[in-house]
C-alpha cells in the first residue's frame, strides 16, 4: 500500500521519503538574534510617533518575524511543498474574512453616519439616552440617568454597587439563567 | 479498474467479517476500525434524523389550523430551534462524512484505514459529548434562538442558549477532526495507482468538503465562543447595548455557515455521481468537470455568505458583490447536474431504489438550487427574506439535496455494509412516497412565502390556511415513506435476506473489490489500481437486478 | 501484505514505530505532520476571527483603544515576547537534536530532554508573568464586559474601554490556554523522551509538538505589537 502519487505520469508528492533536513545550529542562532532584533526595533519604535503609519509598520515587522518562525524554526523552507499551500492558503482564506468583513464595516459605517440608521451604545450614550456600560457600574452616575429618565429596571431590588461585581441594569437580563 | 489476484475468494473469506473480528460492547465503544466508526456514526445520524423530524411534524401539526393549537409559541419557538440545531449540528453535517464517509473513502482509496484512526474515534466521542449537550438544553430551559443564534437575542434569552452554543462549540471540533483525518487520508493513503484522476468522484467530494471543514469549522468555533462569552461577560462585540454590533455576529457565523451548506450538500454530490454512474453502467461523463467543480464549489462558497444579510444592514456595495459571487455558485453546480444528465444519456439504466433517488434528486435538488437563484437577486431577496419561500428553498436544498442522496447512498452501499440486500418493492414504495411526499410539503411553502408567510411564526392568516393543510399533509406522506424506507433498509436483517456478494451491482471501484462486509483490514491484498473507476467492462443488464 | 510496488525506504523496514496502516515511517511522519499542518491552519483561522474583533473594535473606538493600551504594561509584554521567542528555539532545537539522535544513545536522548526542559521552562515564566500583569488589571478593576470598574478605581478611560479589556483578556485567554496545553504535551513528549523514544528513526512527535508550539509563538508575534505597542 505504497502511496505513491502520479499526476499524468509525474511524481507529486513523495511519501515514502523521510525528509531529512537538518538545518546547522548557527542558523537557529542567527534566527533567534534576528527576532530579537526585531522585537527591539517594534518596541523602540512604539515609543516614536508615526500616526497613522504606526500600525502598518508593526504588522509589517510582525509579518517579518512570523514568516523567519515558519520558514526556520517550522522547517518550511525546505518542507513539502503542500504543506506550505496550506499555510499560504489558510492565510488567503483569513484574507477573504477579514476583507469582505472590514470592507463592509467601513462601508456601513458611512452610510449610518449619513441616515443614521444603525446607533451604538456610545453614540446613545453620549445622548444620555441609555444607561449604557460603565455608568451601570457606577452608582453616582447610575443615579443621575435614572433621575433624569426614571428607573431602568423596576423588578431589581435598589442598588447594592458598593462591593457587588456590578451588573445591574442591562447586566440583570443576561444574568437572570445563572 | 483494478487488478486483485485471483487466489483470494471473495465470497467466501477466510478471515472473519469486521463485525466478528472483535466481540463485546468494549470492542465498539473503543474501535479505531474506521468501518465500526462509520456504522456508528450511521446509528447516531439515523437516530437524530428521527429525532429532529419528529420535531418537525409536531411543527407541521401545530400549523393545521391558523390559530395556536397544541403548542404554545414558546414552545413552537423551541421546536423549531431544535429542529434546526439537530438537524443541522447533528443529522447533516456529520452524516455522510461521518457515517459513509468514514465507511467507504479507505475501502475507495484501497487503504488499511484512515491516517489517524485514533484521532477518528476521538471525533466520534466529541460528536457524541455534543449530542448529550445539545439534548440537555432541552431539559435546562429550551432552546429558542434558532439554529442561528442570532444576537442579540441569543446573548439575552432566558433560555440555555450558553449551554447549546458550547454544544455547537464542541461538534465543530468533530467537525473539524473528521475533515482533517480525511484531507490527510487522502493524501497519503492511496494505494499503488490510485492516482488523482482515478479517485471515484465520492472521494472527491468528501475531500472537497473536508477542505470547507477544516477552513470554515474554526470560525463557528471562535463565534459561537464569544456569543458565550458575551452572555455571561457583556464585552460588547456582538452586543449593541454593550457597544458592539449584531451584523458582526452575522458575517462571523456566515463566514462558517455558508460554507457548511456547503458541507451539506458536497458529499451529497458525491454519492449521486457513484449511483447515477453504476447504475446506468456508463463512463461518468465529465470526471474531470465533476471533480474539480467540487472544488471550485468549495472555494466559491467562501465568497457568498453576504447573501444572508441583505436586509440586515450590510453596506449596500458589499451586498451587490456578495450577489453577484452567489450567482457564480451557480456554474461549478450546472455543470455538475448537465454532467450527470449526459451520463444517464445512452445508459442502460436499472430502475431499482438507490437509482430512484438519484434520479429524485435531480428533480429536487435542481428545483433548490434555482430557487436559490433568485433569494441571490437582491431585489427579490428583500421580498422573499424571512419567508417560507426560503424555507422552501432550504428544504429542496439540504433535505431534497443531501437527505435524498443520503438515502440513496445508504440503499446503494446497505449491500455492502450489512452484506445482504434491503427490500426492494417496499424500497421503491418508500422512495415514491417520499418524493410525493417531500415536493408536496415543500413545493407549497414556495407559494406560501410567495405570498407572504412570514417563517417561524406559530399561527397566521387564515388565508393561508388551505396552502398551509396540504403542507402537512404532505409531511405525512413524507413521514410515512422514510419509515418504510427504514422498514426496506430493515429487512436485510432477516436470516432469510439474499446475500449480496461482494460485487452486487457490477462496479469498478475498490470498496467492492472486497468481502461484504468487508474483512477487519479492508483488502486481503493491497489492491492496485490501474484505471479509472468507472470502467465498465461491458453494458450488460443481466444479473443487474435482483 | 504483499509487496508494495516501490522499495520502502530503509528506515522502514524495520522501525518498530511505524503503525500497522502505514508503509513505512516516510509515509507514517509525513501524514503526521500534514495532519499537524491542517491542525495549525484550524488554529490559525480561530485566532483569525478574534484579530477580526479587535481589528473592528480598533475602527469603531480608535480613541478608546489608543487610550485603553496605555494601561498595559509594555515591559511584562516586551519579556513575555523574548521569553516565547527564546522557547521557540529552544523547541527547534529540540528538534534539531531528535532529528541527529542516534537511536539508543542515551546521551542523545538527555539532549533532547534538556531543551524540552528548557522550552517548559520559558513557558512557566511567560505565565508567571501573565500571572502578575492580570492580577494587575483584576486589582484596577480593568475587566472584560459588565465587570469592568476601573473607573470606581480612579481611571478614567475614554469611550468603552470595557470592549478593549473584554478583548485583551480573551485573546490573552485563549493564547494562554494555548500554552498550557502546550505545556501538557512537553510533559508527554519529555516523558516519551526519557523511554529514549526519539532519534532519527522517529521524530515525529517532538517534530509535531514543535510545529505546535512555534504557532503558539506566531500568534503572540502578533498579539503583543497590536495590544501592548501600536499607537
Amino acid at each position: 500500500m505504497s502511496a505513491q502519487a502520479y499526476l499524468k505520469g509525474k511524481e507529486i508528492e513523495n511519501p515514502v521519503e523521510v525528509h531529512h533536513h537538518v538545518a546547522p545550529v548557527s542558523l537557529y542562532v542567527i534566527i533567534l538574534m534576528a527576532l530579537f532584533g526585531l522585537t527591539g526595533l517594534t518596541y523602540a519604535v512604539s515609543f516614536a510617533n508615526l500616526g497613522p503609519l504606526s500600525l502598518p509598520v508593526a504588522m509589517a515587522v510582525a509579518a517579518l518575524k512570523a514568516s523567519l518562525v515558519v520558514a526556520f524554526f517550522m522547517h518550511l523552507k525546505d518542507d513539502d511543498r503542500y504543506n506550505l499551500f496550506v499555510f499560504l492558503g489558510t492565510l488567503i482564506f483569513i484574507g477573504i474574512f477579514f476583507g469582505f468583513t472590514l470592507f463592509d464595516m467601513q462601508a456601513r459605517d458611512a452610510l449610518n453616519d449619513e441616515q443614521r440608521t444603525f446607533v451604538r451604545a456610545e453614540d446613545e450614550r453620549n445622548a444620555g439616552n441609555s444607561p449604557a456600560v460603565g455608568i451601570s457600574n457606577d452608582p453616582a452616575r447610575l443615579a443621575a440617568w435614572e433621575a433624569k429618565h426614571g428607573s431602568h429596571d423596576e423588578g431589581a431590588e435598589g442598588e447594592h454597587a458598593e462591593g457587588a461585581e456590578g451588573e445591574h441594569a442591562e447586566g440583570d437580563k443576561a444574568e437572570g439563567e445563572h | 479498474m483494478s487488478e486483485q489476484p485471483a487466489s483470494y475468494d471473495l465470497e467466501n473469506p477466510s478471515e472473519p467479517n469486521f463485525y466478528k473480528a472483535q466481540k463485546g460492547l468494549k470492542s465498539w465503544l473503543f474501535t479505531v476500525d474506521h468501518k465500526r466508526l462509520g456504522v456508528m456514526y450511521l446509528a447516531s445520524v439515523i437516530l437524530f434524523f428521527f429525532v429532529a423530524g419528529f420535531l418537525a411534524i409536531a411543527l407541521r401539526t401545530e400549523l393545521l389550523t391558523p390559530a395556536q393549537d397544541f403548542v404554545s409559541a414558546s414552545t413552537y419557538n423551541q421546536l423549531f430551534t431544535l429542529h434546526g440545531a439537530i438537524m443541522t449540528f447533528l443529522f447533516i453535517i456529520p452524516a455522510t462524512p461521518g457515517a459513509l464517509g468514514n465507511f467507504l473513502l479507505p475501502l475507495m482509496l484501497g487503504a488499511k484505514d484512515v491516517a489517524f484512526p485514533r484521532l477518528n474515534l476521538l471525533s466520534f466521542w466529541i460528536y457524541s459529548a455534543a449530542a448529550v449537550m445539545l439534548l440537555c438544553t432541552l431539559v435546562l430551559g429550551g432552546l429558542d434562538t434558532g439554529w442561528t443564534f442570532y444576537t442579540p437575542y441569543s446573548t439575552s434569552t432566558g433560555t440555555a442558549a450558553g449551554l447549546a452554543a458550547l454544544g455547537v462549540f464542541v461538534a465543530g471540533f468533530s467537525s473539524i477532526l473528521t475533515g482533517l483525518n480525511f484531507v490527510v487520508t487522502v493524501h497519503r493513503m492511496r494505494a499503488p495507482g490510485q492516482t488523482w484522476d482515478r479517485m471515484p468522484l465520492f472521494v472527491w467530494a468528501i475531500y472537497a468538503t473536508a477542505v470547507i471543514q477544516i477552513l470554515a469549522t474554526p470560525v463557528l468555533a471562535i463565534t459561537v465562543l464569544l456569543v458565550f462569552i458575551e452572555r455571561f461577560l457583556g464585552i460588547g462585540i456582538f452586543d449593541p447595548a454593550m457597544g458592539g454590533d449584531p451584523v458582526l455576529f452575522q458575517h462571523f457565523f456566515w463566514f462558517y455557515s455558508h460554507p457548511a451548506v456547503y458541507i451539506m450538500i458536497l458529499p451529497g454530490f458525491g454519492i449521486i455521481s457513484e449511483i447515477l454512474t453504476v447504475h446506468s453502467r456508463k463512463h461518468v461523463f465529465g470526471y474531470k468537470a465533476i471533480a474539480l467543480s467540487s472544488v471550485a464549489i468549495a472555494i466559491i462558497s467562501f465568497l457568498v455568505w453576504g447573501h444572508h444579510l441583505f436586509v440586515s444592514g450590510q453596506s449596500e456595495l458589499v451586498g451587490v458583490i456578495f450577489s453577484f459571487l452567489t450567482f457564480a455558485v451557480a456554474v461549478p453546480t450546472a455543470i455538475k447536474v448537465f454532467s450527470w444528465v449526459a451520463t444517464l444519456y445512452g445508459g442502460s439504466i436499472v430502475y431499482n431504489t438507490p437509482m430512484w433517488y438519484g434520479l429524485m434528486f435531480l428533480w429536487t435538488f435542481t428545483i433548490g438550487g434555482v430557487t436559490g437563484l433568485y433569494l441571490s437577486t437582491i431585489s427579490v431577496d428583500v421580498h422573499l427574506h424571512d419567508t417560507y419561500f426560503v424555507v422552501a428553498h432550504f428544504h429542496y436544498v439540504m433535505m431534497g439535496g443531501l437527505v435524498i442522496a443520503f438515502i440513496g447512498g445508504v440503499f446503494h452501499w446497505w449491500p455492502k455494509i450489512t452484506g445482504r440486500f434491503y427490500h426492494e418493492a417496499s424500497g421503491k414504495l418508500g422512495a415514491l412516497l417520499v418524493f410525493i411526499g417531500f415536493n408536496v410539503t415543500f413545493g407549497t411553502q414556495f407559494f406560501l412565502g410567495h405570498q407572504g408567510m412570514p417563517r417561524r411564526y406559530f399561527a397566521y392568516l387564515p388565508e393561508y390556511t388551505t396552502m398551509h393543510q396540504i403542507s402537512t399533509v404532505g409531511s405525512y406522506i413524507l413521514a410515512s415513506g422514510l419509515l418504510i424506507a427504514g422498514f426496506s433498509l430493515a429487512m436485510a436483517f432477516r436470516k432469510s435476506a439474499p446475500k449480496a456478494g461482494s460485487n452486487p451491482w457490477g462496479a469498478v471501484s475498490l470498496e467492492w473489490k472486497t468481502s461484504s462486509p468487508p474483512i477487519e483490514h479492508n483488502f486481503h491484498d493491497t489492491p492496485h489500481v490501474t484505471g479509472s473507476p468507472y470502467d465498465f467492462p461491458e453494458i450488460d443488464k443481466s444479473g443487474r437486478t435482483h | 501484505m504483499s509487496d508494495s510496488t516501490h522499495a520502502a525506504h530503509t528506515d522502514g523496514e524495520h522501525n518498530p514505530y511505524v503503525a500497522h496502516h502505514f508503509d513505512n515511517m516516510g509515509q507514517q511522519a509525513g501524514a503526521a505532520k500534514l495532519g499537524m499542518w491542517l491542525f495549525l491552519a484550524t488554529e490559525l483561522l480561530m485566532f483569525s476571527g478574534l484579530f477580526l474583533a479587535y481589528f473592528i473594535c480598533r475602527m469603531w473606538y480608535p480613541d478608546m483603544v489608543l487610550g485603553a493600551h496605555e494601561y498595559l504594561s509594555k515591559t511584562a509584554g516586551g519579556i513575555n515576547t523574548c521569553v516565547l521567542l527564546f522557547s521557540s528555539w529552544t523547541m527547534a532545537m529540540a528538534v534539531r537534536s531528535a532529528q541527529v539522535g542516534k537511536p539508543g544513545s542515551k546521551e542523545d536522548a538527555a539532549k533532547i530532554k534538556k531543551y524540552l526542559l528548557l522550552t517548559l521552562l520559558c513557558a512557566g515564566v511567560f505565565l508567571v508573568v501573565k500571572y502578575f500583569e492580570y492580577s494587575a488589571k483584576f486589582e484596577h478593576g480593568m475587566l472584560p464586559g459588565k465587570f469592568y470598574t476601573a473607573h470606581l478605581h480612579g481611571y478614567e478611560i475614554e469611550g468603552l474601554p470595557h470592549i478593549f479589556f473584554g478583548i485583551y483578556f480573551i485573546m490573552t485567554g485563549l493564547h494562554g490556554v494555548h500554552v498550557l496545553v502546550g505545556m501538557g504535551i512537553m510533559i508527554w513528549i519529555y516523558l516519551r523522551a526519557s523511554r529514549g523514544e526519539f532519534s532519527h528513526q522517529n521524530y515525529a512527535g517532538v517534530e509535531n509538538t514543535g510545529l505546535y508550539w512555534h504557532l503558539v509563538d506566531l500568534v503572540w508575534i502578533f498579539l503583543f505589537p497590536l495590544l501592548y505597542l501600536v499607537k
